[in-house]
């Protein structure tokens, strides 16, 4: 007796409090809400393009707290689709009753929300009082049914919303809310986090033109990247790790899209137009030394109302236009990943994993045809002579400050020391065949399969690599290293 | 006789003329207050230092248990202020290393700029040549550093939260968290400003701790056998020699650490250890070194935090019961026990560290026997209340409170001392619960006593009893509502310094508990402004009170309130213990202040009339 | 008078704290605010810990109700003091002093004593049973359990081997009989942390560190971290999972199979990749 009277007054003291608590902790502070960070490179352009492109993307990604899925795109944004069907025959519906079919998986409860995708209340909203799923029957709380033949979707959206709840508690700290991989920690790790937007992923079974399938988000989230500060997320549920993996998808087609519009629109950025200023400063100046009579610099401000108006035309007449091509680009692509078609499998099974096998794997390793030590070092360290040397910036002769190889998002990028036993992109024998037959995707790790290299030959090259960490440190040696030699041993 | 005792009117109510005795002109009643901003080397003013700038860092410390908590309620949502004010684009939602920065920072503040500052730099400061007779600290020049010190460590803490987030490497610093700089985004040039604070810390202590040796072994009046000195210097003296035999190992671990970090040494860290893919270490060092040394100073400086409170306590009680402190001598024995065990019972912090499991056992017995004096000390306060005359005032409630909190934090420290129980709630919530019963329950409402009790020798006016009251209720509340769930979390397995705790299915039902918790301690955060309020208001509006306004028998209650430079107007002389209230030898009032002479005819009679 | 009222509802005020405190802890199990999962440890030494807690708790409860009582007692009787009457002047009882030193110190002393067995079992090598063979090596890193077990038939090497098996955050042991991990860290330290079984031990860098219990079910346990090891500290979310000898053995090949796939081989024409399977 006692135990109930104190339960239920503890229970009911600690809800008033909480009551009251948010009450004033919501009522003080304006809220600040999150926002997905634009690219540089959007932010660069000038005011009209930047802001018909920010346009494009919000209307069809929305933002953090709302959320709107494009349905071009191909992302599984949950929910059921149905249509409205004819009665059963001998049913009299009431005025909120309808019949209906449904595709795909899922369960229509009460409660749920329909919202109506085509005929006279398209883009309404309404609520289901009582679903039958053995005589596909829903009745609703309020309104009358559509006609035959509408189209609706029962609780569209939701797993992109968990998906986003997800990823808002376990991912953005690193990923960032944009999925940028620059959130608030991610500047102390190294790697660096991914950044999605450029829709490059690097361990991937796919082949090396193609992005990357669901299986393989699943994948990097259930068993985590050894070596580097992704953890294994094995217990997230098996519904959250689906709708996390939909929303990384998600934001990384609404990174692709603000991406090559903001490539499209270069020329009306602010850089494009320093770029016509220096160029017809220097320009006069040459004409100048040569004596010629020089053409008059433009100023900054007509150069930009120049583009200004070139930019009215250019959005009046194609910029619709190129939004819709890119997105067919990007929905094309991403749809394709997820065709088996895409997916790597050898053609052969495993070589035996014999010393010959091994043997073979070397030669073929240190050989010219594959040039994996230039990168990985002779004894497969991650030392070769290409992390010494200083590399160009991709698509320019300028170089990186940093020796050593980049990858394409900037970050100074050591080649995998294989000693380790450390496999960042899966253990197992066709994980490795995978990344030497399609390479490491925005790396400079190159694609071998098909071309360079028979599959066997890959096998070969997997078996080798694949006993680098059980080999002992002397054999195979090649010349020792300057730091060796400088310790005799004792 | 009687030209060598001032005669001084007791009794606050009708001492409005205590201004006209004595040689000196009173002194002005903020005079300490004026001198704050000064080098000034009266020990008072040192006090009065300590005490105003740990009053404000406790609302520091504060604070960051407020963002802690407000995490542990609503996980990644918006927090207040700083969410807003430093993660503005993730909608207010702080990051994970931001989290373990509040945990290490609030425990760095609460302990090393507010517990052991407030009770020894404070109190200590402001009491022991007060109630030894003397005019001022053995090393005035030294005291004053003693405080000045303290800046440039709290400018140290300051600092660090400007590189990587903070440090957040817990305030245990465990290597090699804190020992690689790359092992987290706190453990960089946070960590090094971290080290450095804690070292000035440690400078400050030290300074403090030789002077109070000295002082109360050289300065006592004439008559203040050591057994004749209020529990408060008993409790400051063993204070002194703890931290002057333990600090040492805690500044010369902290130099270590800075060496592995900075020099290259590897005294903590093994080798080919590798964090955030920099390269892998030499080392040869071992991690568990660090715990040894840490929780030798570390333990130690539990009892730091706690014996000046318990002897404070001890002397507030016995005045608000108007009753000797029962037993005397077992309360400094037991203090003495206290703080001998204290330097044998670090290794309970290890229990599942992985040290030899041998040394668990005798951690063991020796823990489980710290609990021994503990025990005797609490039957005595319970013996002093027995028959007194309870003045329920704001003083005496703190004081109860003090005892009544000291009993849950150490009847719960008692499963943790059993080595196999341990196992289990090690590092869970059961040990916070635990530690802020004994250093928040026990010290911080012994201080909250003590700021009441001897604020008119400070100001010469009374803090506001209903205020005083107020505070004490809604703190005491706050804290039990805040504290006590913890002990179930713990035996829930709720892990400490978890950013996230819901998310594991055996924590998720705790989460309704935990905003209750939170709740709870913002009501408390609240109540200290309470506090605040009473105390500066009070210096300006309290009621003015003379030299006694308790009735108090220590000799600080002789002095004009506030004391003028060089304390006593005239050189005290002590006849009786600090405790003689109700004795019948002082027949028309219920106190016999230490330096009043009861001849000894008077004596004699008063023995023979009294039936045995 | 009103000196007296007030004086009670002090000794009342504090009284409530105790008996609320008691209360709490009376109802709590009922909110799950107790030992998590069914409340019951699952395993041998875990059972026997919980035993130990039992005992504290109860000489715990019964101490601190008497001290509060007295408390109680003892604030009611000083305010009920009457107004003109001086306190009790005392300074002590030599008596009371040795019967409340001796008393408490016999109580500890047994406390301290009656744990030494579990603590021996628990850590001590010597008193380890006999028969036990380590099922894998656990190595903690920032931030997730990495697991490696010996082949099917093997023994747990101290180094990795080519056919060891891997798992992460995946920790799988036979029941019923005694079983040991090896616990390292990579980086940092952390704890291995199982709260059902009662196992907790640090994984210090540097060291390797046996850990044994004794499953008593078959099930799915929470493993965590709980030492402060970074930012991540929370997100080292992993399981024990404890089946029977067959089905641990069954799985240890299932799972050498599906490590081993080559994308093509079907041994038994029914091999599919981890993803699809789960």
């Amino acid at each position: 007796m006692i135990r109930m009277i104190m339960s239920r007054f503890l229970i009911k003291s600690a809800w008033i409090a909480v009551a009251c608590l948010a009450a004033v902790s919501t009522g003080c502070v304006p809220n600040p809400s999150a926002e997905f960070a634009w690219r540089d490179s959007t932010t660069d352009l000038i005011k009209d393009a930047r802001s018909s492109l920010q346009n494009t993307v919000n209307e069809n990604f929305g933002t953090p707290d709302d959320l709107v899925a494009w349905e071009r795109l191909p992302v599984n944004y949950g929910g059921i689709k149905g249509t409205v069907a004819a009665a059963p025959e001998g049913t009299e519906l009431t005025p909120g009753e309808f019949a209906f079919s449904h595709e795909g998986e899922g369960e229509v409860k009460p409660g749920d929300t329909v919202l109506w995708l085509s005929g006279e209340m398209a883009g309404k909203e309404a609520t289901i009082q009582s679903a039958d799923a053995a005589t596909h029957l829903i009745s609703l709380k309020a309104g009358t049914a559509p006609a035959e033949g509408t189209t609706f979707a029962v609780n569209f959206g939701d797993q992109l919303q968990l998906g986003r709840m997800v990823y808002m508690k376990n991912c953005l700290h690193c990923h960032g809310v944009a999925g940028d991989g620059a959130g608030p920690t991610a500047q102390y790790l190294n790697p660096r986090p991914r950044d999605y937007r450029l829709g490059v992923f690097k361990f991937t079974e796919t082949l090396a033109t193609e992005r990357v399938t669901r299986d393989d988000l699943w994948r990097v989230i259930k068993y985590g990247i050894p070596g580097t500060y992704m953890p294994s997320f094995l217990l997230l549920d098996d519904h959250e790790t689906t709708a996390v993996v939909e929303y990384v998808r998600w934001l990384a087609m609404r990174g692709e899209l603000e991406k090559r519009l903001g490539d499209e629109l270069t020329d009306y950025s602010q850089t494009s137009l320093t770029d016509q200023y220096n160029k017809a400063v220097e320009s006069k100046k040459a004409a100048e030394a040569a004596g010629d009579k020089p053409e008059a610099v433009p100023s900054m401000s007509s150069l930009r109302n120049t583009a200004k108006d070139d930019f009215k035309e250019y959005a009046e007449s194609d910029y619709a236009d190129t939004v819709d091509s890119t997105a067919d680009f990007i929905a094309e692509n991403w749809t394709r990943a997820d065709d088996p078609a895409s997916v790597i499998h050898p053609a052969v099974a495993r070589v035996a994993d014999t010393p010959e096998s091994r043997a073979r794997g070397r030669l073929l390793y240190l050989s010219d045809r594959t040039k994996c030590y230039t990168c990985h070092g002779n004894t497969g360290r991650g030392n070769g002579g290409a992390t010494e040397d200083f590399w160009p910036k991709p698509g320019s002769t300028e170089k990186y400050d940093a020796r050593g190889l980049h990858d394409v998002w900037g970050n100074p990028l050591q080649p995998r020391n294989l000693r380790l036993g450390q496999y960042r992109g899966g253990r197992r024998p066709v994980d490795v065949f995978r990344r030497i037959y399609a390479g490491i995707k925005g790396t400079p790790m190159p694609a071998f399969g098909g071309t360079v290299l028979k599959d066997e030959e890959v096998w070969d090259v997997v078996n080798y690599v694949m006993s680098l960490p059980f080999e002992s440190d002397a054999s195979p040696s090649p010349a020792p290293s300057t730091k060796m030699a400088a310790h005799p041993v004792q | 006789m009687s030209t060598l005792t001032p005669s001084i009117e007791h009794g606050g109510e009708h001492d409005d003329h205590a201004h006209g005795h004595g040689h000196h002109a009173e002194p002005h009643s903020l005079s300490l207050l004026w001198a704050l901003p000064t080098f000034s080397k009266d020990h008072k003013v040192i006090g009065l230092q300590f005490l105003i700038t740990t009053l404000l860092m406790l609302m520091v410390g504060g604070a960051l248990a407020l963002g802690v908590r407000w995490q542990l309620a609503f996980p990644w949502q918006r927090m207040p202020i700083l969410g807003d004010m430093a993660f503005a684009a993730e909608g207010g939602q702080i990051a994970p290393e931001t989290y373990t920065m509040l945990v290490t920072m609030h425990a760095s503040v609460m302990i090393f700029l507010v517990i052991i500052p407030i009770l020894a730099g404070a109190f200590g400061n402001f009491l022991i040549p007060l109630q030894i007779g003397a005019d001022d600290m053995a090393f005035p020049t030294l005291n004053m550093l003693s405080y000045w010190f303290m800046w440039p460590a709290i400018a140290c803490f300051a600092t660090s939260f400007f590189f990587g987030g903070g440090p957040a490497s817990g305030w245990t610093s465990y290597p090699l968290l804190s020992a690689l700089w790359e092992a987290a985004p706190g453990s960089g040039m946070a960590q090094n400003f971290w080290l450095l604070g804690l070292t000035l810390v440690g400078v400050s202590s030290m300074m403090g701790s030789v002077n109070y040796m000295t002082t109360i072994i050289n300065m006592r009046a004439p008559g203040m056998t050591l057994f004749r000195m209020p529990l408060t210097i008993w409790s400051m003296f063993i204070t002194a020699i703890l931290q002057a035999f333990a600090l040492p190992v805690l500044t010369a671990a902290g130099f270590m650490v800075m060496a592995d970090r900075t020099l290259g040494t590897c005294f903590f860290i093994p080798s080919g250890i590798v964090v955030n893919n920099a390269a892998p270490t030499v080392g040869g060092g071992q991690p568990l070194l660090w715990q040894h040394l840490f929780w030798f100073y570390s333990h130690p400086a539990v009892y730091i935090m706690l014996l000046p409170a318990m002897g404070m306590v001890s002397d507030m009680m016995a005045c608000m019961c108007r009753k000797p402190i029962f037993g005397y001598k077992p309360m400094v024995y037991s203090m003495a026990a206290i703080a001998g065990l204290g330097f044998i019972v670090w290794g309970h912090h290890m229990f599942t560290s992985g040290m030899n499991p041998a040394l668990g056992m005798t951690f063991m017995v020796s823990t489980i026997m710290i609990a021994l004096p503990s025990a005797i000390k609490t039957f005595n306060w319970l013996g002093t209340l027995w028959g007194g005359r309870l003045q329920f005032n704001t003083v005496m409630l703190n004081s109860i409170a003090f005892v009544s909190m000291f009993v849950i934090g150490g009847l719960s420290g008692i499963f943790m001392a059993a080595v196999p129980v341990d196992i289990y709630i090690h590092d869970t919530y059961f040990i916070v619960a635990h530690f802020h019963y004994v250093l928040f329950g026990a010290t911080l409402f012994g201080v909250f006593g003590a700021v009441q009790f001897w604020f008119p020798k400070m100001f010469g006016r009374m803090m506001n009893e209903t205020l005083g009251k107020i505070h004490f209720v809604l703190t005491f509340i706050g804290f039990n509502c805040t504290f006590f769930p913890m002990h179930l979390l713990g035996v829930a397995g709720f892990p400490r310094r978890y950013a996230d705790p819901y998310h594991f299915p055996y924590l998720e039902h705790l989460l309704p508990l935990n905003q209750f918790m939170t709740c709870a301690a913002i009501l408390m955060g609240i109540a200290q402004f309470i506090l605040l309020f009473n105390f500066f208001s009070s210096m300006f509006i309290g009621k003015k009170c003379g030299r006694n306004p308790w009735g108090a028998n220590g000799l600080e209650w002789q002095t004009p309130s506030p004391p003028g430079h060089g304390n006593f107007d005239v050189p005290p002389v002590c006849y009786h213990g600090p405790y003689e209230y109700s004795s019948p030898l002082c027949h028309d009032k219920d106190f016999l202040p230490q330096t009043e002479y009861v001849p000894l005819e008077q004596r004699v009679a008063i023995a023979n009339a009294t039936p045995h | 008078m009103r000196n007296a009222a007030v004086g009670k509802f002090w000794a009342i005020f504090f009284t409530a704290v105790a008996v609320l405190a008691v209360a709490v802890c009376v109802v709590a199990p009922d909110y799950g605010w107790w030992f998590p999962g069914d409340g019951r440890a699952h395993s041998t030494l875990g059972q026997k810990i919980d035993d130990l807690f039992y005992l504290i708790l109860v000489i715990v409860a019964v101490t601190f109700i008497g001290v509060n009582a007295a408390l109680g007692y003892i604030l009611w009787h000083g305010a009920s003091l009457p107004s003109d009457k001086k306190a009790l002047f005392s300074h002590g009882s030599h008596a009371l002093e040795v019967i409340w030193t001796i008393v408490p110190a016999g109580i500890l002393l047994f406390i301290a004593l009656y744990q030494m067995d579990v603590w021996a079992q628990y850590r001590i090598k010597n008193f380890y049973p006999k028969t036990m063979e380590p099922v894998a090596e656990v190595t903690a890193r920032q931030f997730e359990w990495r697991i490696r077990y010996p082949a099917r038939g093997k023994k747990l090497m101290p180094t990795p081997q080519p056919d060891d098996v891997y798992t992460v955050n995946d920790l799988r042991v036979p029941t019923g009989h005694p079983v040991s991990i090896s616990l390292r860290s990579d980086d940092v330290q952390h704890s291995f942390f199982v709260p059902e079984l009662r196992v907790k031990q640090d994984a210090v860098p540097g060291l390797v560190i046996p850990v044994w219990w004794e499953m008593t079910d078959i099930g799915s346990f929470e493993l965590v971290c709980a030492e402060l090891c970074g930012w991540g500290h929370y997100k080292m979310k992993a399981r024990v999972v404890a089946m029977s000898d067959e089905d641990f053995e069954a799985w240890k090949s299932q799972a050498a199979q599906e490590q081993f796939y080559d994308g093509v081989s079907t041994k038994d024409g029914e091999l599919v990749s981890q993803s699809e399977q789960e």
